[in-house]
Formats: C-alpha cells, sequence, structure tokens
C-alpha cells in the first residue's frame, strides 16, 4: 500500500503537469476535447494524492519505522488517534497534505462548473494544475519526500511530541490548510478572467462563497492555534507574534480586505486594479505561510534548521507567480478602468477603502516585522529583531481604527453622506459608547487603551443592534409578523447583509476580549499541602485555592506516559465553593533524558474571567514520584484572565455569522435584481 | 479633480501614519540578535553596550542548571552554539518552558549585568516539537538520544 502510494505521487506530476499544457492551450484553441482532458487531469490528481496519502497513513498504522518520516513521528505505543493524524504531525506529511487538500478543492472547483462558465474553466484548470504540479514538484525534489527510507529499520520510532498530542493541535492545522488552499480558487478565477478577457464582476460573484470559505477557515483555524497555546503552552498567553502566527495572520489579513474591497466592485463598479492585486497577494501570502511554516528561514519556536532548497524552489515559484501576473494583469489594464469615482469623503466607498487601506497596512506592518532581522541583517550585516512590543506598538491603533470602521461601514451612505444621514445614524451610538467607556472608567479601570477599545465595541454593537431592530420592527408592522418572524425573514432575505453583520459583532467581541488582557493577574505561591493561596480579581471576587495534596499515578510506558504528578487544588469563590482544579507535571518516556516534565496547567472559564493555575516547578522531583509524603511542596503560579471566554464566544459568532451568509440562498433570483440596485443608507452592507 | 485631490491626501495620510507607527515602533522596541561571541566582543569594545536590550542565541551547559527553591529562580550556564569555550550564567525569573532540557538551543532576551551575569527577561527555546533525529541517532535504539 505505501510502495503504491509512492508510485502515485510519481506518476501524479506528469498528469498535473498534463493538465496544465491543456488547460492552457485548450483556453487559446477553444478545443473542447483539451478542456475536457485537462479537467478530468484534476481529478486524476486527486485520485492520485489520495492513494499517496493513504499510503503514508498506512505506513503509520503498520508501524513502518524505515520510513524516515514514521519513524520521526511516531512509535509503538502512540495512540491511534495520533497514528491517523500523523500524516500532518510533521513538514513532509503537512506538504502531501496540503497537496492532497488543493486537488480536492481543485477538483470540486472543476465539479461545480463543469457545465457552466465555460469561458473561465479551461484556464482555472490549468492554473490549479500549475499550483498543484509546483506542490509535487517540491514533495519529490526538495529534500521533503514523505517516502524516503532510512535503509534499516530502527527498533522503535522516536514517537510525537507531547505537547502535539492535544485535540487542537490535531485539528488546529488542517483547518488553517483548508483556508489556504481553498483560496487558491478565488486565485486561479482572477487568472482565468485576466486569461480570457471577460473582466467584469463575474468572476467575483462565481468565487464569493469560495472566498468566504477560505475566510472562514482561516479564521477558525488561527483561533485554534491561539487555543492550543493558550491551554498547552503553560504560560497563558493566546498569541506571541511568533513568525508562524504572522504568517498564518498576513493571509486573513488581505483576504479580510479583498472580502469588503470586492463588495466595491460589485456595488460601483470601481477598484478593479486592487481587487485582482489583491487576490494575487492573499494567493502569494497563503503560499508564504505554507513556505515559513515549513522552513528554518526565520527564528521561531515553530522552525527549524536551514533547509535551503525548499527556500529557494518556494521562492521561485513566488516570483514567477507574481511576474507573470503582474505582466497579466498590465496587459489588461484598459479592460479594467474603473466605471465610476468616488463622490465623496464622507461616503461607504471610502469607508472601504479605508478598511483596505488598514488592513493591507496592517498585513504590512506584520510582514516588516516579520522579515525584519532578515532585512536588518541583509543591510548592515547585523541581526536586529523586534518583538511583541513592536506588533502591539504598531497593531493597536490601525486595529482599533478598523474597529471603528466596522460601526460606520455599515451605516454610512454610498456615495455621499448628508449631514442628516450621520446624525439619524451615528448620534445614540457614539452617545453609548462614550458613556461605556465613561461607566467602566467610574468602575474603576482606567487603562487607557483598553478603555477606548471597549467604548469602541460599545459604539459597533449599538450599531449593529439598532440596524436589526429598525429592520425588524419595520418588517414586522409592514407583513404583520411577529418579531422573531420578522427577524428570521429579514435575516433570510439577505443572508449576506445580515450574516457579516454578525460576523462583525463576533470580532467586536474577539477585540473586547483582548483588551481584558491589560487586566491580567500573575502571582506566584510557594505551597505544601494545606496551605491557602488568596488571589483577588480584577473583576471583583477572590480566590481562595486550598493545596489539598499532590497523587502521583505511574502509568508505565501506556500511551506513551511513564507518571503524572497532580497536584489538587480546591477552589472557592468568596466563599462559594467551586469544585476542585488540577494542575500536573507529566513526563513521556519519548522524552529525551534529563529533560523536566511537562506541565499540564489547571484552567477553570467563568463568564467574565478564567482562572489558570500552572504548576511551575516541583521541589522534588524524585521524591514525588516516589509519593514520599514530605515532598509534595511546589511553586504554584496563580493567573487571572479577564474576558478570555469572549474569544471563543466571539468566533463562534463569526462562524455563525459566516454561515449564514454562505448558506446557498432560497430566492436566488430575486436577491440577484435586488442586490445590485443599493437602496441608500443600507443594503448590501458587510460581508 | 477636487475631490481626488482630497481623497489622495486621506491615502497619503493613511501612508504616512503607518510609517510612522512601523518607525516609531522600530526604533523604540528593536533589539541586537547577537551569538555570545559577538555579545563579549561589543561589550569589550563599549561597555555602554550592556543597557542596550539584546537577544542571545546559545545552548545550555550540560548539567549547568539549577534551580532557586521557593523563588522562581532558575541558574544556568550557556556556551557559544559555534565555539563552545565561550560562556556566560544567566539567570531567568519566571517559569520554564517545558521544552528547556539541557543541552537545549535556546534564544534569550535581556541584558548581561555588570557582574557578568546574563539577566534573561524572555527565553525560547528551539522547538521541540519540530525536532527531527538525524538517521544516525535512530540507529541506536529507536527511542530519543
Amino acid at each position: 500500500m505505501t510502495l503504491l502510494g509512492e508510485f502515485a505521487l510519481w506518476i501524479s506530476l506528469p498528469v498535473a503537469l498534463w493538465g496544465m499544457v491543456l488547460g492552457y492551450t485548450g483556453g487559446r484553441t477553444q478545443r473542447g476535447d483539451l478542456v475536457l482532458s485537462a479537467e478530468r487531469s484534476v481529478y486524476a490528481v486527486f485520485g492520485l494524492l489520495i492513494l499517496a496519502s493513504a499510503g503514508i497513513m498506512t505506513a503509520f498504522l503498520t508501524d513502518r519505522f524505515d520510513y524516515y518520516y514514521i519513524a520521526n513521528y511516531s512509535n509503538r505505543e502512540l495512540e491511534l488517534f495520533y497514528k491517523i493524524t500523523g500524516l500532518w504531525a510533521g513538514q513532509r506529511g503537512s506538504l502531501l497534505f496540503w497537496a492532497l487538500l488543493l486537488a480536492f478543492f481543485s477538483s470540486l472547483a472543476v465539479f461545480l462548473n463543469r457545465s457552466k462558465n465555460r469561458e473561465f474553466m479551461p484556464y482555472v484548470a490549468g492554473v490549479l494544475q500549475t499550483i498543484l504540479a509546483f506542490f509535487i514538484i517540491v514533495l519529490l525534489f526538495a529534500d521533503v519526500n514523505p517516502f524516503e527510507r532510512l535503509g534499516f529499520t530502527p527498533a522503535n520510532g522516536q514517537g510525537l511530541n507531547p505537547q502535539l498530542q492535544n485535540y487542537w493541535m490535531t485539528i488546529h492545522p488542517p483547518t488553517l490548510y483548508l483556508g489556504f488552499t481553498a483560496f487558491t480558487v478565488p486565485f486561479a478565477f482572477a487568472v482565468a478572467a485576466l486569461l480570457s478577457g471577460r473582466l467584469d464582476a463575474r468572476w467575483i460573484q462565481l468565487t464569493r462563497r469560495w472566498i468566504l470559505t477560505s475566510w472562514l477557515f482561516l479564521s477558525v483555524g488561527i483561533v485554534m492555534g491561539m487555543r492550543w497555546a493558550y491551554e498547552e503552552l503553560g504560560w497563558g498567553g493566546y498569541w506571541f507574534w511568533d513568525p508562524v502566527e504572522n504568517a498564518s495572520l498576513l493571509p486573513w489579513l488581505t483576504a479580510t480586505a479583498f472580502l469588503h474591497s470586492i463588495q466595491i466592485q460589485e456595488n460601483r463598479g470601481m477598484l478593479k486594479v486592487w481587487n485582482m492585486s489583491l487576490v494575487l497577494l492573499t494567493f502569494l501570502l497563503t503560499v508564504f505561510a505554507t513556505f515559513l511554516t515549513r522552513s528554518g528561514l526565520i527564528e521561531s519556536v515553530h522552525s527549524f534548521a536551514q533547509e535551503l532548497r525548499i527556500a529557494y524552489i518556494f521562492l521561485g515559484f513566488m516570483g514567477s507567480v507574481l511576474a507573470a501576473s503582474i505582466i497579466l494583469i498590465l496587459y489588461r489594464l484598459p479592460q479594467l478602468r474603473s466605471e465610476n469615482q468616488i463622490e465623496s469623503f464622507v461616503s461607504r466607498e471610502s469607508a472601504f477603502l479605508f478598511n483596505n487601506l488598514l488592513f493591507v497596512g496592517a498585513a504590512f506592518t506584520v510582514m516588516w516585522g516579520t522579515m525584519f532581522p532578515l532585512i536588518s541583517e541583509g543591510v548592515t550585516g547585523q541581526q536586529i529583531s523586534v518583538g511583541p512590543p513592536f506588533f502591539e506598538r504598531v497593531n493597536f491603533p490601525i486595529g482599533l481604527a478598523l474597529l471603528a470602521l466596522a460601526g460606520i461601514g455599515p451605516v454610512i451612505a454610498w456615495r455621499r453622506a448628508t449631514k442628516k444621514n450621520l446624525q439619524r445614524n451615528f448620534m445614540t451610538p457614539v452617545i453609548v459608547g462614550l458613556v461605556a467607556a465613561a461607566t467602566i472608567w467610574i468602575m474603576g479601570a482606567h487603562h487607557p487603551l483598553a478603555l477606548v477599545t471597549w467604548g469602541i465595541g460599545a459604539f459597533v454593537l449599538t450599531v449593529i443592534v439598532t440596524e436589526f431592530w429598525k429592520a425588524t420592527r419595520a418588517r414586522a408592522r409592514i407583513e404583520n409578523e411577529g418579531y422573531a418572524t420578522a427577524l428570521f425573514h429579514l435575516v433570510s432575505r439577505n443572508r449576506r447583509r445580515w450574516g457579516g453583520y454578525i460576523v462583525h459583532v463576533g470580532i467586536v467581541l474577539i477585540f473586547m476580549a483582548f483588551a481584558g488582557a491589560a487586566y491580567n493577574v500573575d502571582e506566584r505561591f510557594h505551597m505544601v499541602p494545606g496551605d491557602v493561596a488568596e488571589v483577588t480579581s480584577p473583576m471583583g471576587g477572590t480566590y481562595q485555592l486550598t493545596y489539598e495534596g499532590l497523587s502521583v499515578s505511574l502509568a508505565n510506558g501506556q500511551r506513551n506516559l511513564m507518571w503524572q504528578a497532580i497536584a489538587t487544588i480546591s477552589v472557592v469563590k468568596d466563599g462559594e465553593p467551586q469544585g476542585i482544579l488540577t494542575t500536573e507535571k507529566r513526563r513521556y518516556t519519548t522524552q529525551e533524558a534529563g529533560a523536566p516534565p511537562m506541565t499540564e496547567v489547571g484552567i477553570r472559564s467563568y463568564v467574565g474571567e478564567d482562572l489558570y493555575l500552572i504548576l511551575s516547578a516541583l521541589d522534588d522531583i524524585e521524591g514525588a514520584v516516589a509519593a514520599e509524603s514530605d515532598a509534595q511542596g511546589f511553586d504554584l503560579q496563580v493567573l487571572i484572565k479577564p474576558l478570555v471566554s469572549w474569544i471563543w464566544i466571539g468566533c463562534l459568532m463569526l462562524t455563525a455569522g459566516t454561515l449564514i451568509a454562505l448558506w446557498p440562498s432560497v430566492d436566488r433570483k430575486r436577491l440577484a435584481e435586488a442586490e445590485p440596485v443599493a437602496e441608500p443608507a443600507t443594503a448590501g452592507a458587510a460581508d | 479633480m477636487r475631490k481626488n485631490g482630497r481623497f489622495m491626501v486621506g491615502l497619503v495620510g493613511v501612508a504616512a501614519v503607518v510609517t510612522y507607527l512601523i518607525w516609531t515602533g522600530v526604533s523604540e522596541t528593536m533589539v541586537y540578535y547577537l551569538t555570545p561571541v559577538e555579545l563579549m566582543e561589543r561589550v569589550e569594545a563599549d561597555p555602554t553596550f550592556r543597557d542596550v536590550g539584546v537577544k542571545v542565541s546559545g545552548q545550555v551547559v550540560k548539567g549547568s542548571y539549577e534551580r532557586v527553591e521557593g523563588e522562581l529562580l532558575h541558574r544556568f550556564i550557556v556556551h557559544d552554539l559555534v565555539d563552545a569555550s565561550v560562556t556566560f550564567p544567566v539567570e531567568f525569573r519566571d517559569a520554564l518552558p517545558d521544552t528547556f532540557t539541557d543541552e537545549v538551543e535556546v534564544v534569550l532576551e535581556g541584558r548581561l549585568r555588570a557582574d557578568g551575569v546574563f539577566e534573561a527577561a524572555t527565553m525560547l527555546t528551539k522547538c521541540g516539537s519540530r525536532y527531527e533525529a538525524a538517521p544516525e541517532d535512530l540507529a541506536t535504539d529507536g527511542t530519543a538520544p
């Protein structure tokens, strides 16, 4: 099976190249047989990559340690679940998995358009096969072939790093990869539009759902990564501005910009070149993200040793795509002229444009900070790096401006906002925002950035709630419906708009939760059984943490565990018992000799805050493992993290909103007629 | 045309603000990224360099780690990745990352005190999760070296 998989991977390369050549020539010559063959080759590559992936999975399940990749990421004792997900546990498998997902989306795109949009499809197939061929070439020729043999068979594998043995870590990478690969389809359509010369908004309409799907996966994937870091890395943070995190944020930023700017093209026929550039940029950034995670170019906790060959291959590919796309855009420039002009500074077009500039600006700053060590080394020969303080200083103001725009954009009029429009829509929300900030200030929270964030958040929420309320009331009155029915009908009639608003609510909640970090509490205690630590929460209330004792269990190698030392702490909040919370040290058989044990934190989530306990260090590890009663002392770190739950809640809202916007419309025809002519002030807003 | 002109002012404004943010951000938060050898050379050439925040990469000397009980303080010695004879002691006052081991590669951020001890404010370990063994290591017994 594994051998068959390897064979399938080799075969997939000529098939992909075949499809690539036929796609382009078929499109040029308009020969149906060539086009059909190109499209079928997409399915074929997908089938072959399924075989290749199945080969790797079989190797994992049958403990084939003579394969380099399996020997490095598995061992006999590894749980079945992690053997199955081993396909994307390491670099080599991940790249294959990436190609597999891309082939899946490519096949889906070809299948969905098998009998329509024929002017685009030959080129779409050609572009998709070009990118697939590139990834297959990387797999086969860049020293990252997952099928590479060791030449001997080790008795057992290295096992999987314990920190990767976490639920979130098994679904976070695939989710991000789904987001990255799904974006290839809009890119393929954009190039197809350039090649075929059909340059109206058609390619955007066709790929809107692809863009949203990709964006959803990217957003959820990023938040899952945050969740993993929060639960597993044991320092209570969820974002470190690590190069790899930044790499996944970059395409998200430009994709979000794109999501907004296509609405201007659809509604007003402007920004055509800009949209082409954004789709190209986002695609390149998804490839860049794949490349960054998978090479040691930049110092990072995620990256490892230098692999120069793969760096050159990736950079060469990105350079070629960039050059080819720019040439195409320049060639079509006369047809990409704007149909309208911006009439007023105070208009929705203008709000969208600022939104775009800020998103791209944010992406630029993140890119700059991430690449700065390389740039400085190239220019001065001295590596200088910037850390989290840089990213925070630069991106907080940009983020806040974007947050404010999320409240302004949806209700400001297209073309030209009148004074009356502004007064009617913004008077109340602005007052609510100011009152909210003032109230929080009086309640004792004086951190300026947090106050500004919460004030702007309240402003945006008021704008959105008012929009929902006004429209629901109007509909209830006109159609004579109950409010709940009216709301339901309202949302289902224009999913795009109202779904978009719900996404905005989610984003606002996430931002407001970020600001909670200004009030993080971090206290340390030395504890022996019976000790009580008292920690006061900034949200009011006091925790009494009583150390009940240490329990040790020896696992003797099951699930790769050697032993677990679990500190049990009973929690009382303001006199109310809250049950027990545990934090532990674990030692795995796969850890290196002499390495300290791994930490598992204890988290109790409340609506307002999380209580986060870390077993920093045991006084006497050997004694504790031998269950000596006087060896139970340890250092306890207690964190209180206000509002963290709202990040996850916000992400759920964002998902719900995007799904609403994505859901196929029942009444699509009527919608299509209603949408292009925007009613002033309200229609066709955020997406 | 006038409207476009006004618009251009907006665009240039945004670009200028972003540039300003990057500029001040870099100049106020940048740290030099040095090897221990480079750090020693710098400090020797210019003693005021001690007050500049630096990032240093190196490797923990085997067996040098000790923990000061009761207060979250860790002491260990780090040597240069290339020239193992260049070493300096480190004090780190925070929870130790799980990936910290003997002989692990670390990136420390902090400053070199006058007494020659490097006071690290943050420590990154080269992530063990992506550690791949060289084939020779696997040959011995299959478990980690």
